[in-house]
């Protein structure tokens, strides 16, 4: 819950480009016959909204009704005094101050499109009851459909202005990690730092883990308190800017001839995600310097900043949580793996454009 | 032993006790990285992303389902004693488990984040009452609860004096923000709820921060809540950049006078309308009752532990103060000389009255520009 700046910038994201979003997701509710999306946006799953309009919300909730023409209206449960705010950091049509989110939206359909039945929510199903509940009451025979499926497949590709936002979030982190002390010994010192030097860097939001001794246990940690690094440790940054998320993990401690040849070989690898192969994952495993004991490949489809898409691996608990997705040729997604070399665990994720069948992929990270 | 297994332990009897006065075998407690307070409390556990579903015994033990497969593996490392697991379809896999209860007393909470899946299912008519059995223990603190927020909220005071000396003219907001951050993160501090203002009579408010760069003679203001074991404190304060004028002085008296009044009426018995009404009396006394309401301010002050926005202080609101409690008293709210002026402290209620747990002085600090 530590968010870091929130701006928007025209020349990063014009106009133009969130309305062609609202008009995917517009052209796509008249196919289907949809009277409205909704999508709501709270902390932890902001990403529907903020790709359709730039809003990141810092805390509080709100909901964002789409209909199938016209500029999309935001219901914030925020004070007016903070609406201003909003219209400074985001694009949408009216802004509707809503303490009783729920209530207000209900309020809205019902104004709007009175007696419609086809009312859809990007992940309905963890929408909050006190939300939902006024919601579901105004639809006639009270059933919310599921727009998570129909959002997902307009999602992605990622256009041009959200690729450039990947690979700046890419260059932060990368940049963060450049600034970490190689006299540091404490998983503190390792965060500070990561911490520091991407906010400074404009990060909108940064989530560290760490494995501080890999020599102990490869499993990424939250760190509460601090403890003392390994000789090798590992650290995956979750990175947000302008709303637009990424993963880089490295291994660090060293530079042993085995994590050289991981990484020569996760730069080959990452080539190979392409549109026909994401269910497959990563290919050359028998080229790989060590078991691939785990892989995930995670893209936004929805209203989570980033979903599990597939995963393979050893690791049973990936491939359970695996959606099972299909992600098209220009799509923007994060390749994260855990090999088991000889001398022990070596941890690596790296963000890329998804290739056309048969075509390479292009790695955001340039190590 | 730890504070935090002092901490879990403390809680896990007070849960096993309530479970067990309400002849409760299961609670289905769900929660997310912004309310992860119940889910805390219950089963210990923090989400950094995603959701999470956790099937609480009345022995402790129980079942994780989360969204996250790398959150499902850091759990799993973290709590021996839960059975975790990852699924891609987090809320149709607990309602099957759901299903599978249906010989056992079983209840939803909370209501604030209960999925729209679990609470339309079976167990829904249960998520009031279950609900309510957490708010009634989640409430009134324990003594390790307490040393978690006493710590948090001396981590509140260090922390500000890092953004004191963080704000400086020139600098972008969010230079000071990483500055908090990074200190905090060098203090084995996960998370710090923080929003921020600057300028003059043209600011209505906090926000996340922006790209402004700080002047001579803005009013910037912060609240600072960072965490530790799971429990948080917050505190307000505003700085100037260089001398602050009379006008400002004058404003800030008002503020200062707002937050020892609402202080002096913590005591157990007392409600939270009673104080919110003590700070906003000293507004109307000196003509400024306009800015005591919704239009210029949200709250005068709220719950803080678990989650960083607890029960709020309002003149409508009816809960009765009991020690153990932990809040934060802040009259924040609009000037017309000047702008936005914040100042809060994190209070404990104690048998007689409160004790109050920040200890940076409630000036009006002056910076060099």
């Amino acid at each position: 819950m530590r968010r870091g700046l929130i701006s928007w910038s025209r020349e990063e994201v014009a106009e133009q480009v969130l309305d062609a979003r609202v008009a995917r997701l517009q052209e796509r509710m008249k196919a289907e016959g949809m009277d409205a999306v909704l999508a709501y946006t709270a902390f932890d799953r902001p990403a529907a909204v903020s790709w359709l309009t730039h809003f990141v919300p810092y805390w509080n909730e709100a909901l964002l009704a789409v209909f199938p023409s016209g500029a999309p209206v935001l219901l914030a449960s925020f004070s007016k005094r903070v609406h201003p705010w909003i219209r400074e950091v985001c694009h949408v049509g009216e802004i509707i101050g809503a303490p009783a989110l729920g209530r207000a939206t209900a309020g809205l359909l019902k104004e709007r499109i009175p007696g419609a039945s086809r009312i859809g929510v990007i992940n309905r199903d963890g929408i909050p009851w006190p939300v939902a509940e006024p919601v579901a009451g105004a639809v006639p025979g009270g059933a919310l459909l599921d727009a998570t499926q129909m959002f997902a497949a307009i999602r992605q590709p990622a256009d041009a202005a959200e690729v450039r936002l990947a690979e700046h979030a890419t260059r932060i982190a990368v940049h963060a990690f450049d600034s970490i002390p190689s006299s540091a010994t404490k998983a503190s010192e390792v965060l500070a730092s990561m911490e520091r030097a991407a906010r400074l860097d404009g990060a909108e939001e940064v989530i560290l883990r760490i494995a501080p001794d890999l020599a102990n246990s490869a499993v990424l940690r939250r760190m509460e308190g601090d403890t003392a690094l390994g000789s090798r440790y590992a650290l995956e940054c979750s990175l947000a800017y302008k709303a637009t998320w990424i993963r880089v993990t490295r291994s660090l401690g060293g530079a042993p001839q085995s994590w050289e040849a991981a990484s020569e070989w996760l730069r080959e690898t990452v080539t190979t995600i392409d549109e026909a192969g994401i269910a497959a994952g990563p290919t050359h495993r028998a080229a790989a310097p060590g078991r691939l004991d785990a892989w995930t490949l995670e893209a936004c489809v929805d209203s989570r900043p980033l979903t599990l898409m597939s995963a393979g691996g050893e690791s049973e608990t990936a491939r359970a949580a695996s959606a099972g997705g299909a992600l098209r040729a220009g799509s923007l997604a994060t390749l994260s793996l855990r090999l088991d070399l000889a001398d022990g665990p070596w941890l690596a994720s790296a963000p890329l454009v998804v290739g056309a069948t048969g075509k390479a992929a292009r790695a955001l990270d340039p190590a | 032993m730890t504070q935090s297994s002092a901490i879990r332990d403390e809680r896990q009897q007070r849960l096993a006790a309530a479970m067990a006065a309400e002849g409760l075998d299961v609670l289905v407690v769900a929660g997310n990285p912004w309310r992860s307070d119940y889910l805390r409390f219950t089963a210990d556990v923090t989400p950094m992303e995603g959701s999470a579903v956790a099937f609480v015994e009345r022995d402790g033990t129980g079942r994780v389902l989360m969204e996250s497969a790398v959150e499902a593996a850091r759990i799993a490392a973290e709590h021996p004693r839960l059975t975790v697991s990852a699924s891609a379809q987090l809320f149709a896999d607990a309602e099957s488990l759901v299903s599978d209860l249906s010989a056992r007393k079983a209840a939803l909470a909370p209501s604030a984040a209960m999925p729209y899946r679990l609470a339309i299912g079976p167990l829904g008519p249960t998520l009031k009452s279950g609900t309510a059995l957490l708010d009634r223990i989640m409430l009134r603190k324990s003594p390790a609860e307490v040393a978690a927020v006493r710590r948090a909220a001396a981590l509140a005071d260090d922390g500000y004096a890092i953004f004191r000396a963080a704000s400086r003219a020139g600098r972008r907001e969010y230079e000071l923000v990483a500055d908090v951050e990074a200190y905090y993160r060098s203090r084995g501090c996960p998370e710090n709820f923080q929003i921020l203002g600057s300028g003059g009579i043209e600011v209505r408010g906090m926000h996340p921060p922006g790209e402004r760069r700080l002047a001579r003679g803005d009013l910037v203001t912060t609240e600072l809540t960072p965490c530790v074991d799971g429990y948080y404190a917050q505190i307000c304060r505003t700085l100037v950049l260089g001398e602050p004028s009379a006008a400002q002085q004058r404003a800030f008296a008002v503020f200062r006078e707002a937050l020892e009044a609402g202080v002096a009426a913590v005591r157990p018995g007392a409600t939270s309308g009673d104080i919110a009404r003590a700070e906003n009396e000293v507004f109307r006394r000196h003509g400024l009752g306009d800015y005591v309401t919704s239009e210029y301010t949200r709250v005068r002050g709220h719950g803080v532990g678990l989650y960083v926005d607890g029960a709020h202080l309002l003149e409508d609101m009816t809960l009765v103060l009991e020690p153990g409690m932990t809040l934060i008293v802040h009259p924040n709210t609009y000037h017309p000389e000047v702008g936005y002026i914040v100042l809060g402290d994190t209070l404990l209620v104690t048998d007689s009255g409160c004790e109050v747990l920040c200890a940076t002085a409630r000036e009006l600090f002056a910076e060099p520009a």
